[in-house]
């Protein structure tokens, strides 16, 4: 070993006590390309397990929305059915050709009777 | 390290080099066709996906119902409801008498028709039953055929059963209006489909989580409310009906309108139909509301506007008497009157209309022309029969197959064009519908103003909102308002000059009319010597008109002149309901 290369040595051990001894050195923990893929899968599948839970939901809404319009054509189709009915009740035969109606007796008019 | 444990893990790196690029490569070869498919053919497999999982359907929207007035409510006339159609699938019906049974137990009908119907090859689709109420299609799904089903599908339905069925039309099974209102105002009445465009599952149900999907909802036709008034329309069918059994017709148009708004109040038809079962009917033109689509030559209640037409020309005055001879020669030919008529002799207008004088009407279109049938009489009467009365074009009412009716041209066509005038001037050789005859008569006495005929009072639109529809003014100055107080007493003369039994009450009520003898054409030229129609033109008021009544007969055979024995009966009871049943107001 030579002075020099001696002298280089030692410098570089009190350098690195230096540092050890006020903790400035910055220890660089990174994942692995492994471990980015598995936590990129994993989170792939979370965002895909999220979309499929928002779908299936919606689409549960499209049975519910579904049953409700059959619902109400039914509704709407029981309503027509009664005005229907309410019509031919109010029908002017129907009332012409109801007993109060045969029972009425007819009033010869009288007023307008000339010539 | 050893040599040899170097080279064998130069090997092992190799190895695993080889197969991380083999893998590399496959994943590659994948990313590549991932591509192709997902980005390159993106639109194919798209449109290819779409196919199988998007469905397109139409939501029909419902037709707008047709209401009239019935006092101061309104009916329905016209309504929607859906009825059941019975289909069978004869591929699948194994015991076709047992099902066939089963099924008339329910439906009704003919057991051999629908085994028959079931027997039918070839065919997946045979119709075993239509228009079935909605109880009666529940029992018949409870039966649970095998390849039998229901299918519900909307009706027109009719509360009033056959009344006003030539002014409603129907809805044919194409779902298109069909004469009278249902045609003319198709567009409104059926309103505008909505679409639903939507992926759906394995069952046809819309998935809701698709951003194609577009749900367009549909706008339902205008509810229509008419002029009609329904006691006043079911009476006039009765008194029609029963003047026709007694004129022993073929028919008779009859209408009541209101003549200071154009209003139609009723129009009916002999013989009429039941829209309901429209599909049952052999004879087509029954289907035509005669009051609008059947033009002929009116007769002698022309001479109500010829007589207006020379008062308003000034050419004569309501106290104008004038020397009758009872004949006139034109273009060769003899213009006369009936023998009743009583010959020769000084004639006023009361006469011309209450004897019904062809002469007299000749004569009030001579006074147009200066004394003379020429051209200046032709085109003043021309003039007149167009222009004022509007005679020979449609009025524009809302119905189906409106006839236009026919007034010949005035130009000198060297085919006896002054007798044919002539002929105009007492109401033949022209042509026109009651409904012409009405609006005419009625802008004569309001005083001169042409209301268009109007059947529509009110639309709804769907989200409620109702729309009153005006009077439409098509002309005015029609005649001056001094030709209606000269025309109301001269046609209150016929009317206290005929025999109506029971009369009329002057001095509370104005009623004033003029019966009509019209002769028919023959296919070939020429006019039949027994064939007559027998019209009416009048009105009834108190201190001015306040319904005009037209009433065709076609063809009596009761015998008498055709309007005096067949048409003017049915216009006395006419114009006495509307006075019995207060539609009039009296004299003030």
């Amino acid at each position: 070993m030579t002075y020099s290369s001696s002298l280089a040595m030692s410098r570089s051990r009190y350098q690195g006590r230096n540092q050890n001894s006020v903790s400035f050195r910055v220890t660089a923990r990174t994942l692995g390309p492994v471990s980015n893929t598995i936590v990129l899968i994993v989170l792939a599948c979370l965002l895909g397990l999220l979309y499929l839970t928002q779908v299936t939901k919606t689409n549960a809404y499209g049975y519910q929305i579904n049953a409700l319009q059959q619902k109400q054509s039914q509704l709407k189709s029981e309503h027509a059915d009664l005005e229907v009915a309410s019509a031919r009740l109010q029908s002017l035969a129907r009332v012409q050709n109801s007993p109060v109606a045969k029972s009425l007796v007819s009033v010869a008019p009288s007023a307008n009777v000339k010539n | 390290m050893a040599p040899s444990n170097k080279q064998e893990l130069q090997k092992t790196v190799n190895r695993v080099r080889l197969w991380y690029g083999l893998l590399i490569l496959v994943i590659g070869i994948f990313g590549l066709r991932l591509f192709e498919l997902q980005i390159i053919q993106y639109q194919h497999y798209k449109t290819a996906a779409l196919h199988d999982q998007l469905r397109q359907y139409e939501i029909p929207a419902e037709r707008g119902a047709i209401e009239a007035h019935d006092g101061d409510s309104v009916l329905p006339m016209v309504l929607n409801q859906q009825l059941y159609t019975v289909y069978a699938d004869p591929t699948y019906v194994k015991d076709v008498p047992a099902t066939a049974t089963k099924l008339i137990a329910i439906t009704g009908g003919n057991q051999q028709h629908y085994e028959a119907l079931l027997r039918t090859k070839n065919t997946r689709y045979v119709i075993l039953a239509k228009k079935l109420p909605k109880d009666l299609a529940a029992k018949v799904r409870g039966l649970e055929l095998r390849g039998v089903g229901t299918q519900a599908q909307n009706y027109r339905t009719y509360p009033q059963n056959s009344l006003a069925a030539q002014v409603l039309g129907f809805v044919n099974d194409d779902g298109v209006g069909t004469y009278g209102i249902e045609q003319a105002l198709n567009k409104q009445l059926e309103g505008t489909p909505g679409q639903l465009k939507a992926i759906t599952d394995v069952n046809g149900v819309p998935l809701a989580a698709s951003k194609d999907n577009t749900n367009l909802a549909p706008v339902n036709g205008q509810n229509v409310i008419l002029t009609i008034d329904l006691a006043l329309q079911q009476q006039l069918e009765g008194v029609l009906a029963d003047g026709v059994k007694h004129a022993k017709a073929e028919g008779a148009s009859a209408l009541i309108m209101d003549p200071n708004t154009g209003a139609i109040k009723a129009m009916a038809n002999v013989p009429t139909y039941d829209p309901a079962k429209y599909a049952d009917v052999t004879d087509p033109t029954v289907f035509q509301n005669g009051t609008v689509a059947h033009p002929i030559e009116v007769g002698s209640i022309m001479k109500t506007l010829t007589t207006s037409s020379a008062l308003d020309q000034g050419v004569v005055k309501p106290d104008t008497t004038f020397f009758d001879p009872a004949h006139w020669l034109i273009d060769n030919f003899n213009v006369t009157d009936i023998e009743e008529d009583g010959g020769p002799g000084t004639r006023n207008l009361a006469d011309i209309l209450n004897l019904s004088l062809n002469t007299g009407a000749t004569w009030e279109l001579m006074q147009m022309g200066g004394g003379q049938i020429n051209d200046k009489a032709r085109n003043a009467w021309y003039d007149y029969m167009v222009n004022h009365f509007q005679l020979g074009k449609a009025t524009g009412i809302e119905q189906g197959y409106e006839a236009s009716g026919y007034v010949p041209k005035p130009a000198d066509n060297g085919a006896g064009i002054n007798l044919t005038y002539a002929n105009t001037a007492f109401g033949q050789a022209m042509t026109a519908t009651p409904i012409q005859m009405g609006a005419a008569l009625s802008a004569v006495l309001n005083g001169g103003t042409y209301y268009q005929p109007h059947l529509v009072d009110q639309t709804v639109d769907a989200s409620g909102k109702a729309t009153s529809v005006k009077p439409k003014v098509m002309a005015t100055h029609v005649v001056s308002p001094t030709v209606a107080q000269a025309m109301i007493p001269l046609m209150q003369y016929v009317v206290t000059h005929h025999n109506f039994s029971p009369g009329f009450d002057e001095n509370t009520y104005t009623v004033g009319g003029k019966t009509g003898t019209a002769q028919i054409a023959k296919p070939g030229g020429g006019y039949y010597d027994d064939k007559f129609n027998g019209t009416y033109l009048g009105f009834v008021g108190g201190d001015k008109p306040q319904y005009v009544i037209v009433v065709f007969v076609h063809r009596p055979t009761v015998g008498g002149y055709a309007g005096t024995a067949a048409a003017q009966p049915i216009f006395g009871s006419l114009a006495h309901l509307l006075i019995n049943d207060s539609y009039v107001s009296p004299k003030s």
